[in-house]
């Protein structure tokens, strides 16, 4: 009986770890937040965005970046994330 | 206590100092020789300086400064991060790298290293592949070598690295402003430089600080 248990549970885990990890993946995607930063003070430097504006965001972003960082480093311990 | 060295790069071995902001809140820079070759250091306190937009800036200010003293030195560029012990192990890489150094600065003499990023205005349609290829023909015409950067953004038409003769420059300024002429209503044209080439230096040496 257990061993029926565990054959039924076990697809249903594994697509779970699956979506969770695309989650994290899209949530905490580190490197298109860096790329985020960079387009922000790319269009700063070209006059495309205010100063104000500019550095709202990149505050927002840096702290983006901070929770994503965190997150993956927690999650990642627990989850597999794929890279 | 600031018994540790940040290195900027390498030169032909020179002596000299620069009043200048450096990493961590340095205010000058001066010179380690060691046999042909001198790096550019500032002293620091820590091994590990944080990667802040503050001192990536001082890290290019200093290699400007260098790049342009003396009415224009050739220096090889280090990465951002470089902290020595002390003077003995800086001089141990210059010693280990020195056929890779000395070479690098033969290859580089008398170039350097000029940014163009082209970013499409916010509300433009254009035809990137044709762009890239028009305006890419007339700066490679005016440059010695080309280096393709990641474009990070979806505005970023083309973001490259050129190296260019220092004595071709007005050459290169005008495929910019050729390039400026012809897309200017549809693109702002991003021109920074001159850089340390590095884009186009690639040492790796491996050492224990």
């Amino acid at each position: 009986m257990f061993i029926i248990d565990d054959l039924l549970l076990r697809p249903i885990v594994a697509v779970g770890n699956v979506i969770h990890s695309m989650a994290v993946e899209e949530l905490y995607d580190v490197e298109a937040i860096r790329d985020e930063i960079k387009e922000n003070r790319l269009l700063f430097e070209i006059g495309d965005r205010s100063e104000e504006e500019y550095e709202r965001r990149r505050e927002e972003l840096r702290t983006q970046l901070d929770v994503a960082r965190e997150a993956r480093e927690t999650l990642t311990n627990k989850v597999e994330v794929k890279q | 206590m600031s018994d540790h060295l940040y290195a900027y790069g390498v030169v032909e071995d020179a002596d000299f100092e620069l009043d200048i902001d450096g990493v961590a809140g340095a205010t000058q820079a001066y010179t380690v020789s060691h046999g042909p070759l001198a790096a550019v250091v500032t002293d620091i306190d820590t091994l590990d300086p944080e990667l802040t937009d503050e001192n990536a800036r001082a890290h290019d200010d200093v290699l400007q400064d260098v790049l342009l003293d003396a009415g224009g030195r050739t220096v090889v560029p280090m990465q951002f991060g470089s902290v020595f012990k002390n003077a003995r192990t800086l001089k141990n890489v210059l010693r280990g790298g020195r056929r890779a150094f000395t070479k690098s600065l033969r290859e580089i003499e008398g170039l350097a290293e000029f940014g163009v990023k082209l970013v499409v205005d916010e509300d433009a349609t254009v035809d990137a592949d044709e762009i890239r290829e028009a305006a890419g023909e007339r700066f490679a015409a005016a440059s010695v070598q080309e280096e393709e950067n990641d474009r990070f953004s979806d505005r970023l038409v083309m973001n490259r690295s050129y190296l260019v003769d220092r004595d071709e420059r007005a050459a290169f300024d005008e495929a910019v402003d050729a390039v400026t002429d012809d897309y200017g209503d549809v693109l702002t044209v991003q021109y920074t430089g001159p850089w340390p080439p590095y884009n186009f230096v690639d040492i790796e040496i491996g050492t224990q600080q």
